[in-house]
């Protein structure tokens, strides 16, 4: 069954996916000193890439689009399928915008072993479009544990510190929530076959038809959850990340915190709450309780840490916390809320770490707190830049992160008004500890090691875009909002029913005025236009479409 | 042109401002000041034009909304960038621009010497623009962004001197507490979206008495979270104690955030949501009583402090307390009224004290000044001025302003009627300290730096010293600059400061008690609905006359205290601090509002973030978890690498055992 849209982009998005890679590999061939601009260059193509399949994008069409769909492993069942919704658009242009960010950070730099580096970074970009990408649990599982061998790599040969340590950490941490993750998969997919007596089927649309039993929802559901838990990390999940963030090189930590951590919060998006709604529901109330110590406890953290780093990683924590907090408010508002938060925090965060490194450039190559101070003197406009970046990363109203907050805030104060009122202290606490750290950077008296400079072409090359996409966000967040808005519907629905209600039927075609996908419950409203009717097109038909209300 | 459109303008021009400032602060030197001062005058021209033609339309149709594009329009919220222009709306942006216009030309020549002359007014055209943002929004989302700018702005400007660490720490002290109201305000917006579906004002508005009934839980519960954000950027007792510390920023910055933006938002708030209040009555009560508070609380601080613009802060505190409380009680016309004198007669003050603080060469103390009057005249006649409207002596505006909210809380009955003769007590004190702080500061023997300038010199500093610490200034950067400045010698400055002294003497005549209406005519339109409002709850002219003359009597009793305790026998004070010490350490620890605070709040947060790190961290996260999921692995690979004998019997062992484990397992399930 092709869920195809009728408009289509030049490319498949297999193309999407391993055009990192293979750019990686051709300019591999190229003398040392030229890999990094080439490699920072060449990613340009996946995001011209990435772009037109944004702009071929229907909104109004709430399923999969631009689908791939073939059988990759017969005898298993396994699908190599993929496609494009609302839950994964804004994502997959914000991971190839990071990556070209990244290299080109890189670029301006001498690194070791240019050729192996920019191979690693090819195979992470590769890794982590295709775990946005996938539609069929097995190769959502096969991308996921993908993505751990190029960081795995980048932290041990180019990290500084105790890197060792911190690789063996985030290893151990991820491999036991991936193992289990390919556990509750292969489960998945035998036990709904067996109790449905279907084929063998991994696809997201498959599975979502053939519902569980409770029991084995509930366990399958904890597996999923704590392999996405790990990795986003949560507390208290999170015991790899102090020393994993301190280690990796700046341009690693940016895309990683950016969006590896995105995969699994997005996958409790895509698959969680779609493939295991029961179990969502009867585990809301954990979930948010966890986000709100995650919240806390980041916010706690930040408060107190010298390390201008890990006031950063630590700010991620009580992030990830409240896109956790809205995807399990499990409504619409804030699982819009949440998606929004994984985009802005995406830009916000990797522009933060540039950021960081600019700093520690200017105070001796120190990243504590009390080795800076001052630094705005003689660069005014780097100092403006962290004060955007700042602003932004505290969710100031009037930023596109303010936005997502606030849906996330919304939806928790419909589905649990507790949680919401605590969890909206922190948001003060979040203030505190982001201006703390733009005053010891930036301001006061100069610190004993500091010597004040402008920003250099170098670091502008990756802090100044990301400004520029917070800016654009920040006067038109609804960007993240208005492409999402069906899908995310679609992926709430069943779990945000009390009691746990069927899972979404089949839009039945018997359906009077509305047809296909709009016959969905969660999706009448919105087809409902008293003012204009609205051009949809029907999930069966490849070549036509009709128009509702004509 | 329609109204909308002129607020649209009124909005760009501080944006164009902000912009072309902040991107070319490098090639300006002089120009940023010209640029930052026509923005702002261009917004005042644009705001007159919003006036006109709402003054063109019908009363009844004198609301108009305009968006530009969906802001933030999904899952059932629907934020767009939205404006709302209404006689409310466009008042305050008169206030607003027109103050601000006159305090950017006197910035022209009070930050002249200053290194970061360019950064400043993009600073200042900003802060502007977030309170235009602020009183012209047209949903929640929009007000609440408004809120936030002002709040970031203040920031910016208050730690402007950004070398200074007592200046970051007022920054932050200041953002810090006005984050908690936009939490306050955020919150608000919930309780009411729960029930209305809609952030937009006017959708609210109308729909309010037909989801919520007087006194509604959530109604009430909203509207106290409201006042939660009111009170923050209010400084309303128990989050004002940003408001005295704000004074490390540049004496116009001061006038700026006292006079015409920032501490006036709040009361702008309950007016502009005033349908809800209406209905909440308990709400309204919490405010006013907190304003009163506020207003006896800050007068009686302002009686010991000696930094002379802290003694200035405290008196807006106190004024705006007089707002909230009418506000709350329902007085919204009288509460905006006395936000426009308020605006004028209190950026007067502020200029004249920046004047007198040019003249002492930085030095900000009242025990080092005196004796000013015949050196400094016309900066003698505007505090003076200023100081008169301040206490509420007719014919100056403060008085006018002043007696009609006092007078309308009287009118209420009831417990407003306890807040009103407690609000005649505030006009005593506010009489007794603003002349305590003409009294010292202009009479008198002259001090050495008076003294100096009679001669015809300005007074300099050898060392430049922060006035709050002592401690030496950065040369560099962030400092006022090695050049002092007194209105005598700058004509900016004194065109500044002479409009203002017009209109805090003459602005009060627009609404005079069974003479003229202006004001209530004019809002009429936008406070229709409001039963509190109508002609029912307004005093009537006789007794608003009677409250006059009580205010005026109450006013001059002050005054003349301050005479005979400052002037007539100096000792007296100093009499007073010995008999009642205990008395006079409260006071200038301020009520120790800071060290409850810190106690409160600040220490167990910083508390827990210690232990969070010490504690949770090292032992339960770095110990338990990851240590008992690295010792899993690990005894688990040693005990698979012990099983590693190289024994090929064992080998063969551990198959068989296996297969038939698996075979037995497929026999029993099958049965």
């Amino acid at each position: 069954m092709h869920l195809a849209h009728p408009s289509s982009a030049p490319f498949t998005l297999s193309i999407l996916i391993w055009l990192p890679l293979a750019l990686a590999l051709i300019v591999n061939a190229l003398p040392a000193r030229a890999v990094g601009r080439a490699a920072a260059v060449a990613s340009l193509l996946p995001v011209a890439v990435a772009v037109t399949f944004v702009v071929d994008f229907n909104s109004h069409f709430p399923g999969l689009q631009f689908v791939t769909d073939q059988v990759w492993i017969g005898a298993l069942g396994i699908h190599y399928k993929l496609g494009i919704n609302g839950l994964n658009l804004a994502l997959v242009l914000l991971t190839t915008v990071l990556f070209t960010v990244s290299l080109a950070w890189s670029a301006m730099r001498e690194v070791d072993r240019p050729h192996t580096y920019y191979f690693w970074f090819g195979l992470a970009e590769s890794a982590v479009l295709g775990a946005f990408l996938a539609q069929d649990l097995m190769l959502f599982v096969a991308f996921f544990d993908l993505m751990l061998i190029p960081f795995y790599f980048l932290v041990g040969s180019w990290g500084t510190g105790e890197r060792v340590r911190a690789t063996i950490k985030m290893v151990i941490y991820t491999m036991v929530g991936s193992f289990l993750m390919l556990a509750a998969a292969v489960a998945t997919g035998v036990i709904a076959s067996g109790d449905h007596g279907t084929a063998l089927n991994f696809t997201f649309s498959a599975l979502q038809h053939l519902p569980l039993s409770r029991t084995d929802e509930n366990w399958i559901f904890l597996a999923f959850a704590l392999a996405f838990l790990v990795k986003m990390p949560i507390t208290p999940f999170h015991g790899w990340l102090a020393d994993a963030y301190k280690s990796m090189p700046i341009p690693a930590v940016a895309v990683f915190s950016g969006v590896v951590a995105k995969v699994a919060s997005y996958g409790f998006l895509q698959i969680v709450l779609p493939l295991f709604p029961h179990a969502a529901h009867h585990f809301q109330v954990l979930m948010l309780i966890i986000a709100l110590v995650s919240i806390m406890w980041g916010t706690a953290m930040a408060f107190t840490t010298g390390d201008a780093r890990l006031v950063i990683a630590y700010s991620s924590v009580a992030q990830m916390g409240f896109i956790l907090l809205g995807i399990f408010s499990l409504t619409p508002q804030g699982g819009q809320g949440a998606l929004l938060q994984m985009l802005n925090h995406g830009v916000v965060t990797a522009a933060s770490f540039f950021v960081v490194a600019a700093l520690a450039a200017r105070a001796g190559g120190s990243e504590r707190l009390e080795d800076m101070g001052g630094i705005a003197f003689r660069a005014p406009v780097l100092a403006t830049l962290f004060l955007i970046v700042t602003l932004a990363n505290l969710a100031m109203p009037g930023s596109s992160n303010f936005i997502g907050e606030f849906m996330i805030l919304l939806g928790t104060f419909d589905s649990h008004i507790a949680i919401a009122l605590i969890a909206s202290v922190a948001v003060v606490g979040a203030s505190f500890y982001a201006l703390r750290l733009f005053i010891r950077a930036m301001h006061n008296r100069v610190g004993g090691r500091v010597v004040s400079l402008e920003i250099s072409r170098a670091e502008a090359v990756a802090i100044v875009p990301l400004c520029l996409i917070i800016l654009a966000l920040a006067f038109f967040p609804q960007f993240g909002l208005s492409k999402s808005e069906g899908s995310m519907r679609l992926s709430t629905y069943a779990a945000a029913q009390p009691g746990g209600n069927a899972s979404p039927s089949l839009p039945s075609a018997q359906s009077a005025e509305l047809t296909g996908w709009w016959a969905y419950p969660p999706l009448r409203q919105l087809a409902y236009s008293p003012q204009k009717p609205r051009r949809v097109y029907t999930y069966r038909t490849t070549s036509t479409h009709r128009t509702l209300h004509s | 042109m329609s109204p909308t459109t002129w607020g649209w303008l009124v909005l760009l021009f501080p944006l164009l401002g902000t912009i072309t400032i902040g991107l070319g602060f490098r090639t300006y030197s002089r120009a940023a000041g010209v640029i930052g001062t026509a923005a702002i005058g261009l917004a005042f021209v644009c705001a007159v034009g919003a006036l006109i033609a709402l003054l063109g339309r019908a009363g009844t149709h004198r609301e108009v909304v305009s968006s530009l594009w969906s802001y933030d329009v999904s899952a059932g919220v629907d934020a767009r960038l939205q404006i709302l222009v209404d006689p409310i709306s466009v008042f305050m942006m008169l206030v607003v621009t027109g103050v601000s216009t006159l305090i950017h030309l006197y910035s022209t020549a009070y930050m002249r010497s200053d290194e970061g002359y360019s950064r400043y007014f993009a600073y200042l055209n900003y802060f502007v623009l977030s309170m235009l943002i602020l009183v012209l929004g047209g949903n929640f989302v929009m007000l609440i962004i408004g809120w936030a700018f002002v709040g970031a702005a203040s920031y910016l400007l208050i730690s402007f001197w950004y070398r200074r660490t007592t200046a970051t720490g007022a920054g932050i002290k200041a953002f810090v507490i006005n984050v908690l109201g936009d939490v306050g305000l955020v919150l608000g917006t919930f309780f009411i979206f729960r029930h209305t579906h809609t952030v937009s004002f006017l959708g609210s508005f109308a729909a309010t008495p037909h989801v919520f009934h007087t006194d509604s839980t959530d109604l009430v519960a909203g509207c106290l979270l409201f006042l939660v954000g009111a009170f923050a950027k209010s400084a309303q007792v128990p989050l004002h104690t940003w408001l005295p510390d704000a004074m490390e920023g540049p004496t116009p910055v001061s006038s700026l955030i006292h006079a015409a933006t920032m501490v006036t938002a709040g009361v702008y708030l309950i007016v502009r949501l005033h349908p809800l209040f209406q209905l909440a009555p308990t709400a309204g009560e919490v405010g006013a009583i907190i304003g009163c508070l506020t207003l006896l609380i800050a007068g009686t601080i302002a009686l010991v402090v000696t930094d002379i613009k802290r003694v200035i802060a405290y008196s807006t505190m106190s004024q705006i307390g007089y707002m909230i409380m009418g506000a709350s009680a329902g007085a919204y016309s009288a509460a905006l009224f006395h936000l426009m004198t308020h605006a004028f007669f209190k950026a007067l003050l502020f200029m004249a004290a920046g004047s007198i603080i040019g003249a002492m060469a930085g030095n900000q103390s009242l025990d080092r000044m005196s004796g000013f009057r015949r050196a400094m005249p016309f900066t003698f006649g505007c505090f003076l001025v200023g100081g008169l409207a301040l206490s509420g002596i007719p014919p100056f505006s403060g008085w006018l302003s002043k007696d009609a909210i006092i007078a309308y809380v009287n009118n209420r009955g009831g417990i407003y009627e306890v807040l009103g003769i407690l609000g005649y007590l505030g006009a005593l004190l506010t009489g007794l300290y603003t002349f305590r702080m003409i009294f010292r500061a202009f009479f008198g023997e002259p001090s050495p730096e008076a003294r100096e300038l009679e001669h015809g010199h300005i007074a300099h500093a050898e060392v430049p010293t922060n006035p709050a610490t002592g401690e030496e200034e950065d040369m560099e950067v962030g400092f006022p600059g090695p050049e002092h400045v007194i209105a005598e010698r700058e004509p900016a400055m004194k065109i500044a400061m002479g409009l203002l002294a017009l209109l805090a003497i003459v602005g009060g005549f627009i609404q005079l008690p069974g003479v003229s209406h202006v004001i209530t005519t004019f809002l009429g339109s936008s406070l229709a609905d409001a039963p509190l409002a109508s002609a029912a709850h307004e005093p009537s002219n006789g007794t608003a006359w009677i409250g006059l003359i009580i205010g005026a009597v109450i006013g001059l009793v002050g005054i003349t205290l301050a005479y005979s305790v400052y002037v007539r026998r100096p000792g007296t004070a100093a009499r007073f601090q010995a008999a009642l010490p205990w008395l006079h350490r409260f006071l200038v620890n301020k009520w120790y509002f800071d060290e409850l605070i810190d106690v409160l709040v600040v220490r167990p947060a910083l508390a827990i973030g210690r232990f969070v790190e010490t504690v949770l961290e090292r032992i339960v996260i770095a110990g338990g978890v990851t240590g008992g999921v690295t010792a899993a692995v690990r005894s688990g690979s040693a005990a698979v690498r012990r099983a590693q004998t190289g024994v090929l019997r064992l080998y063969a062992a551990a198959v068989i055992l296996g297969l038939s484990a698996v075979v037995l397992y497929f026999l029993i399930s099958s049965t």
